[in-house]
């Protein structure tokens, strides 16, 4: 995982017992220590009892009304999610995302059949395919086109491209990437574009167990890495006749 | 025709306040940076200290404790006809729009298609500060329109009397006026006797804790009434984010809304201690802060304190804050 951007924290000067107890703060995210919860116990249960309700009522306040009522709480408790539908969206999210590792094992390195190691090609396919599946196995499929919509307002497309960068990091990390070069950026952004189409396309499948879903991913990961390897080529013919040239004028008594 | 006895009889409440309260000898002659008054000021917080008795702000100055109420009905007796009028001079109608949005955010009623009993149950809201009726007729008029409940109820309390009959009187105009749905009862938000505890849904308070004398105690007593799981939400000016604006805020407050005071409502002093408790009110943060100390839960607050717990408006003017009662509380 990698770092994460965050506002600096305003310590409040005035202290008191009540507070929770807060995590230390730390400027990177540890691969050893877990990240803090990211909703409060209350808010939690809120909407995890809601996304109950999304199969039948969609991403509507109705669910989270709904929700909060299963959860013991007030109608009006839904007040607690300041921006309402959006949080049991992103809650969704987040809750896949964090999923993700324990859902997905991988052999350990040399112990697999004949010693061949699984590639991270091979790993990213595995867990986007699995990050997909999460949202089969919630049963909001056929609803997410609503989130996309609600993902969509001015409002809140900054924070869904933020978990979709975070969902992109997250799975190159599982998968042992330690690019350190430019492709970091590039491999993000390119996995980011091959989940959210995936998903586009997932909520119009309607094959059985999702099987077109499966070979559109197929098909977008072969395509990147063609455009990949065309580009390195490229690059490569460029590199050598650059080179080529300089040598040839060089001959010529130009002096380079 | 108006506006002079209002103004007389603000004048007399409060030279009867002055008189009756502790210390106050005279009304205090108030203007902004006036070296009379701050000798005053000074003089009033020597007392008190000699005394040993109890101050707080009023504005800018410092008043004892006792007088304080007095001193805050005097204002709101002389201004609550032309309440409406003010407000919107002096926001230049944006008032309107962040009470709008206030109800909007809180999304009250309930809707009987998904209420799990067969018996249509609303919400029971509480209205504190809510004299004139802004929010309860918005609170209703959402309950009914968007959730189509005819039951939810709004109790308005408010300190003033002069406030609740301005309230009575236009509540006439709305279809609530012989529903039920809408009652009016004069108190202190700070002992609500006549609440009992666990009762409320929903309790708000739109531009009034700024005035309450103890705001920490109002503040547990809402905690009180409310259900577990109930809404404490609260909309009051605050503190401008933007340092540029903050000028061009603060130069606006201090110099147009007393002058307009004095021509649209005739009471200058009204609207002159209105921008100074504006300014003495405490900024987002500690007010976050004053809430979750009587036991809230905060929205929009993770474990690790991210998030910010309250919704500022225009630029920080105005500010949103909700807390809810913890179930088990």
């Amino acid at each position: 995982m990698a770092t994460c951007c965050r506002r600096p924290f305003l310590l409040s000067s005035t202290s008191s017992i009540r507070k929770p107890p807060r995590a230390p703060r730390r400027s990177y995210q540890s691969s050893t220590h877990p990240p803090p919860p990211p909703y409060t116990p209350e808010a939690s249960s809120i909407l995890s009892s809601s996304l109950r309700h999304v199969p039948q009522h969609g991403f509507t306040q109705t669910s989270l009304t709904l929700g909060a009522r299963d959860a013991g709480f007030l109608d009006i408790s839904t007040n607690l999610l300041p921006r309402g539908v959006f949080e049991l969206v992103n809650y969704h999210l987040m809750n896949q995302r964090l999923a993700l590792k324990d859902t997905v094992q991988f052999p350990e390195e040399g112990k697999e059949a004949g010693g061949k190691k699984t590639g991270v090609g091979k790993k990213v396919r595995a867990l986007l395919l699995a990050r997909l599946r999460g949202n089969i196995d919630a049963g909001v499929v056929g609803r997410w086109q609503e989130a996309l919509a609600v993902m969509a307002l001015p409002t809140n497309i900054r924070p869904s491209l933020a978990e979709l960068a975070r969902l992109s990091d997250e799975m190159w990390f599982l998968a042992g990437d330690v690019s350190v070069d430019t492709s970091w950026y590039t491999k993000r952004a390119s996995l980011s574009g091959i989940y959210a189409a995936a998903e586009v396309f997932q909520t119009q499948d309607e094959s059985p167990n999702y099987k077109d879903t499966e070979h559109f991913v197929d098909a977008r990961l072969d395509e990147v890495q063609q455009v990949g390897s065309t580009v390195g080529q490229v690059a490569e013919w460029l590199d050598f006749t650059g080179h080529a040239a300089v040598n040839v004028l060089r001959s010529k008594g130009v002096r380079i | 025709m108006n506006a002079p006895r209002i103004a007389l009889r603000s004048f007399s409440r409060a030279q009867l306040t002055s008189k009756s309260s502790l210390l106050g000898a005279r009304i205090p002659y108030r203007c902004l940076s006036c070296s009379t008054r701050l000798a005053q000021t000074h003089q009033f917080s020597a007392q008190n200290g000699a005394d040993g008795a109890r101050t707080t702000h009023f504005g800018f100055e410092t008043i004892s404790e006792d007088s304080k109420d007095d001193r805050v009905g005097a204002v709101f007796s002389s201004v609550a006809a032309s309440y409406d009028t003010m407000n919107d001079f002096m926001s230049l109608y944006i008032h309107r729009l962040w009470k709008d949005h206030f109800v909007r955010s809180l999304n009250p009623g309930i809707n009987p298609l998904t209420s799990s009993s067969s018996e249509p149950q609303g919400m029971n809201i509480l209205d504190i500060a809510g004299g004139t009726g802004d929010i309860a007729f918005r609170l209703l008029d959402h309950a009914t329109t968007i959730h189509n409940d005819q039951t939810t109820r709004v109790t308005v309390a408010d300190i003033n009397p002069d406030m609740l009959a301005e309230g009575r009187k236009r509540s006439l105009e709305t279809p609530y006026a012989s529903t039920g749905r809408l009652n009016f009862i004069e108190t202190n938000a700070e002992k609500l006797d006549a609440i009992p505890s666990d009762s409320v849904d929903l309790y708000t308070v739109a531009f009034g804790i700024r005035n309450f004398t103890h705001k920490d105690t109002a503040i547990r007593e809402a905690f009180r009434v409310l259900k577990p799981g109930g809404i404490f939400a609260c909309l009051e000016f605050s503190k401008v984010q933007n340092q540029l604006f903050d000028a061009v805020y603060k130069r606006w407050s201090f110099s147009a809304i007393p002058l307009i005071g004095q021509i649209v409502a005739g009471d200058r002093d009204s609207y002159q201690y209105l921008v100074e408790s504006i300014e003495k009110f405490p900024s987002q943060t500690e007010f976050r802060d004053m809430i979750r100390d009587a036991g809230f839960v905060i929205p929009g607050e993770g474990p690790d304190g991210e998030g910010y717990g309250w919704e500022n408006l225009s630029g920080g003017i105005a500010a949103i804050h909700k807390g809810m009662k913890p179930i088990g509380a």
